[in-house]
């Protein structure tokens, strides 16, 4: 697979606060990759200084294993922080200047505008927009004759539910034609719901990075009970997993080493001549997962 | 630089507010051209309540001197102060809008967007200078009519030292702009300058019992405006000990020039090592 975006221990100071903190990190072609931290983490920083807005003091990065310059740009959709565009012209005049500076006709405005609902007000000043309009119209501008990759930041930020909703549908169907996306987002439902890849970020550092899949994946407990709860307890420290386990009313809370399949331990149990009334896994949600990051570092 | 300009015009071409200035400036640069004479004369008549022998009442519009006169009026820095709002305008309304983060995110490098600016700048300056030239030929005209070229031939110095003038002074404003990257900032400070505080450093470094050097000629505004120094107007010799102006200096266009130059270099050197 292609790499879309390599960084490599990229820094950035401003003043006594350290905003991006020997950061690397690659993205390859396909993935939606997520930025996740909280408010003041580096998320902007970091998207501002791999578009050429602000210089880093250390480190480099590549587009598309070259080295960055206009012409990478211009392969490059993105929303960054709120939708800028000239307030007296229209939708479609505005798109018209954004395809002018990436060399390309204006043949796909129109089709922009009607994936993100906009085409009934593409004659409409961008400053009579609604604030949900405004967000729109700067994914229009990002999906502007098919850019090889997608950079949004905290793109559902400011918006009702609706507006959250149409904008994350967005994000997936894009996604979905296989148009490699970078998302930044304090949000963490939002990361879980998007993206396949995602580096958590805090006070500048890279904390984590990995498959959300895996992240999601990795259950540190399960409740089981059957008939018999002792020769349940003995059936389970048998586990080769086994870490731990203790009784909660009628449930059995037990605690492995590493990842266990629910069907695997069903089957376990049953070659034991164990039939379960019940059993759920408790999986640890990347939300917790972060909490717990968050706390390690802090 | 086609494509610079074809985004240029399309940021500008709706902009009312662009316009309206643009339209005022013609307007307030027509009006005082053609009121210049009647007020001049009204100055005469006030000063020859006073005097024995009176002064002639002055013609300005004839040729040849109707091309000093036009590019001097044009050229006055309450006049010239209008054109640098509207580029002030332009420039730092890229930074209200974060227009500019956009238009570099979106695969403009930052010269090209200086570039795009100073196209701006250049067809201003050029569109008033021809405006001003044709004027002043029909002014001309229509007050001394038309017997030869070599009418012509006098003012093309005058209208080409205008042309400089009206560029370099946008460009101060361009200067400005990119530094201060706010509308009202550049404006008060652009026009505090050149309006109240370089008129002052002018009178008194110009004394010559304090300074012994011609310092004052490189102020900057100074140096932009006075390629036409005086208007053509005889009475301002025997009333004010003027020398006559004969004619467009080379240096005179040189020195504002220059000081556009590095001015432009400075901007581009603090946009491209400075963070958006």
């Amino acid at each position: 697979m292609s790499t879309i975006l390599s960084i490599h221990s990229l820094s950035k100071r401003y003043g006594k606060i350290q905003a991006v903190d020997d950061l690397s990190f690659e993205v390859l072609k396909g993935q939606v990759f997520g930025l996740l931290g909280p408010n003041g983490s580096g998320k902007t920083t970091t998207l501002s200084i791999i578009l050429d807005l602000i210089h880093q003091d250390k480190g480099s990065f590549t587009w598309f294993d070259s080295l960055p310059g206009k012409e990478s740009r211009k392969r490059i959709g993105s929303v960054i922080e709120s939708p800028n565009f000239f307030p007296y012209l229209s939708a479609y005049k505005n798109l018209q200047i954004v395809a002018d500076i990436k060399d390309k006709t204006y043949d796909d405005i129109d089709r922009v505008l009607k994936l993100t609902g906009l085409y009934d007000r593409r004659n409409s000043k961008f400053k009579t927009y609604s604030f949900g309009m405004k967000q729109r119209l700067a994914i229009a501008s990002a999906l502007l004759s098919d850019p090889d990759v997608l950079i949004l930041d905290e793109p559902t930020n400011g918006l009702d539910p609706q507006g959250i909703a149409q904008v994350r549908d967005l994000v997936i169907n894009i996604a979905n034609h296989g148009i490699t996306i970078i998302l930044a987002s304090h949000l963490l439902d939002e990361v879980q719901k998007i993206c396949t890849h995602v580096a958590v970020l805090h006070k500048g550092k890279k904390l984590f990075s990995g498959e959300v899949k895996k992240v999601l994946a990795i259950s540190d407990s399960f409740e089981l009970s059957s008939a018999n709860p002792e020769i349940l307890q003995k059936a389970i420290s048998i586990h080769p997993m086994f870490q731990s386990s203790s009784q909660n009313g009628l449930l059995l809370q037990v605690y492995f080493k590493g990842m266990v399949e629910p069907g695997e331990l069903n089957s376990f149990l049953f070659q034991q001549g164990i039939v379960l009334t019940h059993l759920s896994e408790r999986k640890r949600s990347l939300e917790q997962h972060f909490l717990e990051l968050l706390e390690d570092k802090s | 630089m086609i494509k610079l300009l074809r985004i240029e015009i399309k940021k500008i071409l709706t902009y009312k507010i662009f316009w309206i200035l643009f339209g005022l400036y013609f307007f307030f640069l027509a009006c005082g051209i053609l009121m210049a004479e009647f007020m001049i004369n009204n100055i005469v008549d006030d000063m020859n309540r006073h005097l024995p022998i009176p002064f002639p009442h002055v013609a300005i519009y004839y040729f040849p001197d109707v091309w000093q006169n036009l590019t001097f009026f044009a050229s006055i820095r309450f006049v010239l102060i209008f054109p640098a709002m509207i580029i002030m305008i332009l420039i730092t309304n890229e930074y209200t809008f974060k227009t500019i983060r956009q238009n570099i995110i979106n695969g403009m490098s930052k010269a090209e967007f200086l570039a795009s600016k100073l196209q701006i700048i250049f067809i201003m300056a050029l569109f008033t200078t021809l405006v001003l030239a044709i004027g002043a030929l029909i002014i001309g005209i229509s007050h001394s009519g038309f017997d030869n070229m070599a009418i012509l031939s006098k003012g093309i110095p005058f209208i080409v030292g205008f042309f400089i003038s009206i560029l370099t002074f946008l460009i101060y404003a361009f200067f400005l702009a990119f530094m201060l990257r706010n509308t009202g900032l550049s404006i008060a400070v652009f026009t505090l300058y050149s309006l109240i505080i370089e008129p002052i450093l002018f009178t008194f470094l110009k004394s010559p019992y304090i300074f012994k050097n011609k310092i004052f000629e490189y102020l900057p505004v100074n140096a932009a405006i006075s390629i036409t120094e005086y208007p053509a107007i005889p009475v301002l010799k025997k009333v004010m000990g003027l020398e006559l102006q004969p004619n467009v200096t080379l240096t005179s266009c040189l020195i504002p020039i220059l000081n556009s130059a590095i001015l432009i270099g400075i901007v581009y050197w603090v946009t491209t090592k400075k963070d958006l």
